[in-house]
């Protein structure tokens, strides 16, 4: 951003084009008065007490600072006689209506005022007065997004109302309004859920609040498109899932990216939460949305939706066209089917049609090319009717790969194939992340305990762009911390993303940035502000692992739980087939040689691709075993006795599961 | 010659800034925090701010969504 350099009081300084100048003041540490402005509401400039002289092109004028953006080299003079005259005026006018409110005796000191010529019948001795600066209106609209509150009445009788001056019961009880109040004209006068500490829970959420009015539309606009935005980012760091995770970017991605969603598909033009009163408001719509199949073709209908997921299952099913994402988004929900099952498995089994390992005679008559979106939408139907080929795929990954190994006369290769490209783990559908470049990631996604879901773990960047966990024991480390602090959320029943959907604007001074620290203290006082009970990382990740450890005992009860359990097909870890390799030939071909000392010259892609599965599938093991050693599990990924009590949990019962699995080693 | 993260490697040219680096790399992600020899540089800066030959420059992307 271009620099220009301005002249304050004729001291030179140097400022970012387009900040505004009350910043830029602050800044400098001079002093203005000011009422309507507020560090975390859009600029209002009504109340003109922030008043400044700006010369441009030897023109001299007043104007608001907090509301005037620095756009070419200016002088500005912050106490000239016109401002000072002009800023006790209206400090005098301001103690004559409200003079015993502390904010405006406060402005009227900043103004050297400290009697008014204006007391008049409008004055009004309460200390705790409305002083009409706006910041209530303003927060309703930005923080909650609710436009509950407003002005009614005109000049003297302008004051706060909800509609028809009652109580609206619209109004989700947010509180941000009396929060920013700088007077207590609004006060709480009810908590619910008796919290023992509600200003140390309303002081931390209000920081999201503001976050998200002033940082959001900079950062991940969840407010905007939803979790869609990053549809973009994971085609631009080759990680959208295409065609069965065979690929990781598309070049026809702009068909099925936020871009598109916003433009073309969601509706209401306004951001949506999932409760009424989130301020992060992901949620987005699709409404008066016309199904061209199934039994409500020809209806219209509100789609709820689509998210990333279910953008990314898109793709991965080769479907580059947004109706039929938004379609099968609809029935997906109308059904009762998880889209990223759904999708997942789908492109599993087009892969497999593709490969020939299935035809027409299977498939019902179906054509399951990818990218085939009528086809898709008929296995959708027939899924819910319990009719055809749909009822094969609704038994899943795991599932379809044991059928056919039995039905089908298929080579031992074929069987092989189906076992490389079936992305599950734990017979549940991997998420909609192309994953063959981040080892710490395909560990994330394998030792998952209900399966190879993201929200235990979301590792790509730190791994594999960023190269912030290069040894085993960094990999380990992040696969101890994440996993535990992102399931911690679910014990609590709270929602992830105003973790690190929205960080701190200085959340890059941090030791910790990938923590996002502010925000992970946001959950520990807001659990302390309900319960009384503070928390610290060390307990919240124990509080973490002793759930994450019953539930691998309940594995183990079930015959599960073991290392057997853990890995990932092969897809998430390399290239199956030559298209992908050679589609990335050049990576593959570099870590042959700078990894692995192999100069792949002279080699064919079949040797090439042997050579790196070798390599990575060893490196897989490796890092496994260092994980299961950090979580204090043996290396069969079973939880050691020893852990059980270091966490608390050595129950008689748990630690005879154990004990019982140690006998039939 | 400058290394990326202590791993890549891209061609230094003279006057390089911090946004030639990042459309290099393709890094177009928002949430993304620049060390220059471990200086923290400013997101307004990245016009500005130029690289040395021979720096070490770690772009971490922070993770959002997932
Ligand atoms: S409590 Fe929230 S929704 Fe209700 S008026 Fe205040 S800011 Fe608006
Ligand atoms: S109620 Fe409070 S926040 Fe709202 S306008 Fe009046 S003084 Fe300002
Ligand atoms: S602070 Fe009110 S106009 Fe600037």
């Amino acid at each position: 951003m271009a620099k220009i350099d301005i002249f304050v009081n004729d001291q030179p300084v140097s400022v970012k084009e387009g900040t505004l100048l009350l910043k830029v003041l602050e800044a400098q540490k001079i002093s203005v008065p000011t009422l309507c402005h507020h560090k975390d509401l859009k600029p209002e400039g009504s109340c003109r007490l922030c008043s400044v002289e700006v010369e441009v092109d030897e023109q001299r004028e007043m104007v608001t600072s907090c509301n005037y953006p620095v756009r070419e080299p200016i002088r500005v003079w912050t106490e000239t006689e016109t401002v000072i005259k002009h800023r006790r005026m209206l400090a005098e006018m301001l103690l004559g209506r409200w003079p015993n409110v502390p904010a405006i005796k406060k402005i009227a000191r900043q103004c050297g005022v400290t009697e008014s010529r204006f007391t008049s019948d409008l004055t009004d001795p309460n200390p705790k007065a409305c002083i009409l600066c706006t910041h209530c209106v303003r927060a309703c609209a930005e923080f909650a997004q609710e436009h509950i509150i407003d002005f009614a009445g005109r000049g003297i009788k302008r004051h706060v109302a909800m509609p028809f001056e009652k109580v609206d019961p619209h109004c989700i009880g947010c509180t941000s309004c009396a929060y920013v109040c700088p007077t207590g004209a609004l006060r709480i006068v009810d908590d619910l859920n008796n919290p023992v500490n509600p200003t140390l829970i309303r002081n931390h959420g209000m920081k999201v609040n503001a976050e998200m009015a002033t940082l959001d539309a900079h950062q991940c606009r969840m407010r905007e498109v939803g979790t869609a935005n990053i549809v973009s980012v994971m085609n631009a760091y080759d990680l959208l899932p295409v065609m069965n995770y065979r690929f990781g970017t598309h070049e026809e991605v702009y068909k099925i990216d936020g871009g598109i969603l916003k433009e073309k598909y969601f509706t209401q033009n306004m951001p949506d939460g999932c409760w009424k009163g989130c301020s992060m408001a992901c949620a987005k719509t699709i409404d008066n949305f016309e199904l061209r199949t199934g039994p409500y073709k020809g209806q219209l209908v509100t789609v709820d939706g689509p998210e990333y997921e279910t953008a990314g299952g898109g793709s991965n099913m080769g479907l580059f066209d947004m109706d039929a994402i938004a379609e099968f988004n609809f029935y997906c929900d109308t059904y009762g089917i998880d889209t990223i099952s759904g999708a997942t498995c789908i492109a599993f089994v087009m892969e497999a049609y593709e490969a020939g390992i299935i035809d027409k005679t299977v498939t019902g008559g179906l054509d399951l090319h990818f990218g085939q979106s009528g086809s898709v939408l008929e296995l959708l139907h027939q899924m819910s009717r319990g009719e055809g080929f749909g009822v094969d795929v609704g038994h899943g990954i795991r599932w379809l790969k044991k059928h056919w190994g039995e039905t089908l006369n298929l080579t031992d290769e074929q069987k092989a194939f189906l076992q490389d490209i079936g992305m599950e783990v734990k017979g549940l559908e991997v998420s909609e992340y192309m994953c063959k470049e981040s080892l710490a990631q395909q560990l994330g996604y394998g030792m998952a305990v209900k399966g190879p879901q993201h929200d235990e773990a979301w590792l790509i960047f730190m791994d594999m762009v960023n190269n912030e966990i290069p040894t085993y024991e960094d990999k380990a480390q992040a696969l101890y911390y994440f996993p535990l602090w992102r399931t911690w959320f679910g014990l609590y029943g709270l929602c992830k993303l105003c973790w690190n959907d929205v960080t701190p604007a200085d959340n890059k001074m941090t030791a910790e940035p990938q923590k996002v620290p502010d925000h992970v203290n946001n959950y520990f006082k807001f659990v302390e502000g309900m319960t009384g009970r503070k928390l610290n990382e060390e307990i919240m990740l124990n509080e973490s692992a002793r759930v994450h450890n019953l539930q691998r005992l309940m594995c183990l009860m079930l015959g599960k739980g073991r290392r057997n359990e853990d890995y990932m097909p092969y897809r998430g870890i390399g290239p199956v087939t030559k298209v992908e390799y050679e589609s990335r030939q050049e990576r593959y071909d570099k870590q042959l040689k700078e990894v692995l000392g192999i100069d792949p010259a002279g080699k064919t892609t079949e040797q090439k691709m042997a050579l790196i599965r070798e390599y990575r599938e060893e490196q897989y093991d490796k890092t496994l075993d260092v994980v299961y050693k950090r979580r204090g599990w043996d290396p069969n990924g079973v939880p050691t006795v020893e852990r059980l009590k270091e966490l608390g949990i050595d129950m008689p019962e748990l630690v005879a599961i154990v004990e019982e699995y140690k006998r039939s080693l | 010659m400058i290394t990326i993260n202590n791993r890549d490697q891209l061609e230094w040219t003279p006057g390089m800034t911090v946004r030639d680096l990042l459309t290099a790399m393709n890094f177009t992600y928002v949430l993304i925090m620049i060390t220059v020899n471990g200086e923290l540089v400013d997101d307004d800066d990245y016009d500005t701010f130029k690289i040395l030959d021979n720096a070490s420059v770690r772009a971490i992307h922070i993770h959002h969504g997932g």
